[in-house]
């Protein structure tokens, strides 16, 4: 492997600039699919978009829990994840109802979406508390590892 | 906050920055961040620093409470 050009000031920076460009492609990719959604597209349009931020995604994912990493100011607790649930379940509710306005499905509007949005709660809590499980898991295997 | 004891350390020894920098392996501009006290040094850094510049890491780092 060719020899590292940067020294420790320079790595720390280009981490630092590597960190915000992934973050701007996350959301990047986040709103390119709510546009997308709200437009009407169809999941075949915005399918690349998706399965880049699902890697992104699933990769940052399992980098975290295997770290023993959660979030920086986030709690993983049923009350945080209840509340980000209910704000992914309510920006889903506001995208569809959008999409279904726009396509002019004025009779199921509200109840579509509003299925549509809890469904997105429920799943988002369960998947929330599976990985806040997992994430416990993998900390106190990691701290019983350091005290050995 | 700048540090004025490695910056002193090294102009004792007659040392530029370039010349600092070249004996840690790092660049020019990193020992000039951490003269400004604008980059936190690894200890490995730190301790690579006190052995060219013949001190301590008391003696470079350590700032007494005023």
């Amino acid at each position: 492997m060719r020899k590292n050009n940067l020294d420790e000031m320079q790595e720390k920076k280009l981490l630092s600039i590597e960190h915000n460009g992934m973050w701007l492609a996350f959301w990047g990719l986040v709103a390119a699919i709510m546009i997308q959604t709200c437009l009407g597209a169809d999941f075949k349009q915005l399918a690349g978009e998706w399965v880049i931020l699902m890697v992104l995604s699933i990769y940052t994912l399992i980098a975290c829990i295997k770290n023993g990493i959660w979030d920086r100011r986030l709690k993983p607790n049923l009350k945080t994840n209840t509340l980000m649930s209910l704000l992914a379940g309510l920006a889903v509710f506001v995208i569809f109802g959008i999409e279904f306005h726009l396509n002019n499905q004025h009779g199921l509007v509200l109840p579509t979406a509003a299925f549509i949005g809890i469904s997105t709660f429920l799943l988002c809590l369960a998947a929330l508390q599976f990985t806040s499980y997992l994430y416990k898991k993998r900390k106190e295997l990691l701290e019983q590892a350091c005290d050995k | 906050m700048k540090n004025l004891k490695l910056k002193s350390a090294r102009a004792r020894l007659d040392m530029s920055q370039e010349q600092l920098a070249e004996a840690v392996g790092v660049t020019r501009q990193t020992i000039g961040m951490i003269e400004a006290g604008k980059f936190n040094p690894s200890l490995q850094l730190c301790i690579a620093l006190c052995k060219v510049l013949g001190k301590t890491l008391n003696d470079i780092f350590w700032e007494e409470e005023s």
